[in-house]
């Protein structure tokens, strides 16, 4: 048990110290899951509107399957977009296996179902009143449309957070289409992984707390400017 | 007064069954009208197509004579504003409530501001302008909302009944505001509304709804349909399929019934009479209407009883209130 304890002490000494491979590995995974949570609820809220606020006629087996592709395994993910981009693939001349951006793509990849998921409920949950409200009152679509989300406002930065939760935490995409690259491509997951397998538990327990404190935080401050815009 | 609105031969269907069919009807700019009818009548879907928020499934629908195909719909919308039976607040402050329409109407602040202010006063809630809607009172929320649709300054006012759940005193101020609104800004206002002297006391002219179609004598009030699914000797029992009533041996076939609200009894326990129909339910709604209370009763089907303030009083009754209901079989109506 000591080495739990042995993780806990390095990991305080590695935030106070500001080690800088810590500093740029936090960085690192922060700017690229912020970035594809950012994307994907660009393009995840959106379409999660449209589909909830319209009535087509494959609408139910649309909605089931960005459920079913809410648990789509991370490996997955990364096996397809290596395949596209390895040498061999048909994007292998784009050279971007194993470089940052192709992280991104592969968190974007995983979070829209999420969060796609997320606010198509969190439409369905919006009272039907607050459109009727919002267009007697005279707005036209798109402020009734801005109205419904901002009632659904609370749910929805739910399905953000659920969308960041899962990519800053996954490591099967991060692993095979980042190639864990030391200061290239390391990000905290891929660290903790290599670290373990190499027997440096202290190190990589370390790592696991920083990761959660991050994790913590990030939502903290979601919460903070949900209270702040309620 | 000239014509402002005019619908011809006007239906609207849900999933193939029409709830509303209305040949000819005209509301005159500047005129108050009451729509009475009961449950189900398509007050709602009427009040509806008037704010132009449904279309109609056909026929025509005339703004001052123009046909509302021609026009913009989110035109004409900032022209009429419904206030709903059980309005909704955005989950903002009252302010942001009230502003709300004024904002889309690209009002500058200040007068926004003096907007907010006048309507709050209007109904009585000065000072609520940073409260949050969530925080409100069931009054306060119907009160917020009339402010609300004030501010708009609408050359229409729809309300579908703005009274269930309000206090007496809170009905005189709302009819005494729509009084002086039709007066002084000439707003046409359509109240839909259960309270006979209310209609009386407000409207110019009464619209009767009934199965969707208007018609031309007041409407019965707690008419249900069903049928007799069993004939004693001395009794018929009439399933409406929601609650069996017991009815006098009169008629062989009956297709619906009436139970007149005035004679309905209405205890906190089960009394023993020799009337034959007792039930068991809990008030879903409560009316004041001055020196009577109306309230819905659901025993299964929503029952309309009107009682007197002091007995309600007196029983302590409230929203909510488990009560039995009584009445005689050969009080009810048949069809």
């Amino acid at each position: 048990m000591e080495y739990l304890w042995e993780g806990i002490q390095r990991a305080i000494v590695l935030i106070i110290s500001l080690d800088s491979e810590v500093c740029r590995t936090v960085l690192l995974s922060l700017r690229i899951s912020l970035t594809a949570t950012l994307l994907a609820s660009l393009v995840g809220v959106p379409v999660g509107f449209l589909i909830s606020a319209h009535e087509f006629t494959f609408k139910r087996p649309v909605i089931t399957l960005f459920n079913t592709l809410l648990s789509i395994p991370t490996v997955v993910v990364g096996l397809f977009l290596y395949s596209l981009l390895s040498k061999r693939g048909p994007l292998g001349p784009l050279d971007l296996l194993f470089t940052p951006p192709v992280m991104v793509i592969g968190q974007f990849i995983l979070a829209i179902p999420i969060i796609t998921a997320l606010t198509i409920s969190a439409i369905q949950m919006v009272d039907p009143r607050v459109k009727w409200t919002a267009m007697t009152l005279g707005a036209g679509p798109v402020r009734t449309a801005l109205t419904v989300l901002s009632e659904a406002r609370f749910a929805l930065t739910g399905a953000v957070i659920a969308g960041f939760g899962r990519v800053i935490a996954e490591v099967g995409t991060a692993m095979m289409v980042g190639g864990n690259i030391k200061g290239y491509t390391r990000v905290m997951t891929t660290a903790i992984a290599l670290e373990t397998s190499k027997g440096e538990f202290a190190f990589a327990l370390s790592l696991g707390f920083i990761l959660l404190m991050v994790a913590l935080s990030v939502n903290i401050l979601f919460h903070y400017f949900q209270g702040k815009r309620g | 007064m000239a014509s402002l609105l005019e619908l011809r031969d006007i239906t609207k269907s849900y999933n193939n069954t029409q709830v509303l069919a209305i040949t000819h009807l005209v509301i005159k700019q500047g005129a108050v009208y009451g729509i009475m009818g009961p449950n189900g009548a398509g007050k709602s879907t009427l009040l509806s197509i008037l704010a132009f928020l449904i279309s109609p499934t056909s026929g025509n629908l005339q703004w001052e004579g123009m046909d509302v195909n021609t026009l913009n719909k989110d035109v004409l919308r900032r022209k009429v504003t419904l206030i709903h039976q059980n309005p909704y607040l955005f989950d903002a402050t009252v302010r942001k409530n009230i502003v709300y329409g004024l904002k889309g109407r690209r009002i500058p602040k200040k007068k926004r501001d003096e907007t907010l202010h006048e309507c709050l006063e209007l109904v009585g809630l000065s000072g609520f302008e940073e409260r949050r809607a969530r925080e409100l009172s069931g009054g306060e929320i119907q009160r917020v909302a009339i402010a609300r649709a004030l501010a708009l300054d609408p050359q229409v006012l729809l309300l579908d009944e703005p009274i269930a759940n309000v206090d007496w005193h809170g009905i005189e101020q709302l009819e005494t505001i729509l009084k002086d609104l039709n007066e002084h800004a000439q707003i046409t206002i359509i109240v839909a509304t259960h309270d006979v002297n209310q209609v009386h006391r407000l409207s110019d002219e009464v619209i009767y709804l009934f199965d969707g179609r208007i018609a031309a004598k007041p409407p019965l009030e707690n008419l249900f349909k069903g049928r007799i699914v069993k004939k004693d000797k001395d009794l018929f029992l009439f399933d409406t399929g929601k609650l069996q009533v017991a009815l006098p041996r009169e008629r062989d076939s009956v297709s619906r019934i009436a139970i007149p609200p005035e004679d309905i009894i209405v205890s906190h326990k089960p009394i023993s009479t020799s009337a034959r129909n007792s039930f068991a339910g809990a008030i879903a709604q409560v009316t004041d209407e001055g020196d009577l209370v109306s309230l819905i009763v659901d025993i299964g089907e929503k029952l309309r009883v009107r009682i007197t303030k002091r007995s309600f009083q007196e029983m302590h009754l409230n929203l909510g209130s488990p009560v039995y209901v009584t009445f005689k079989s050969s009080s009810i109506e048949t069809f």
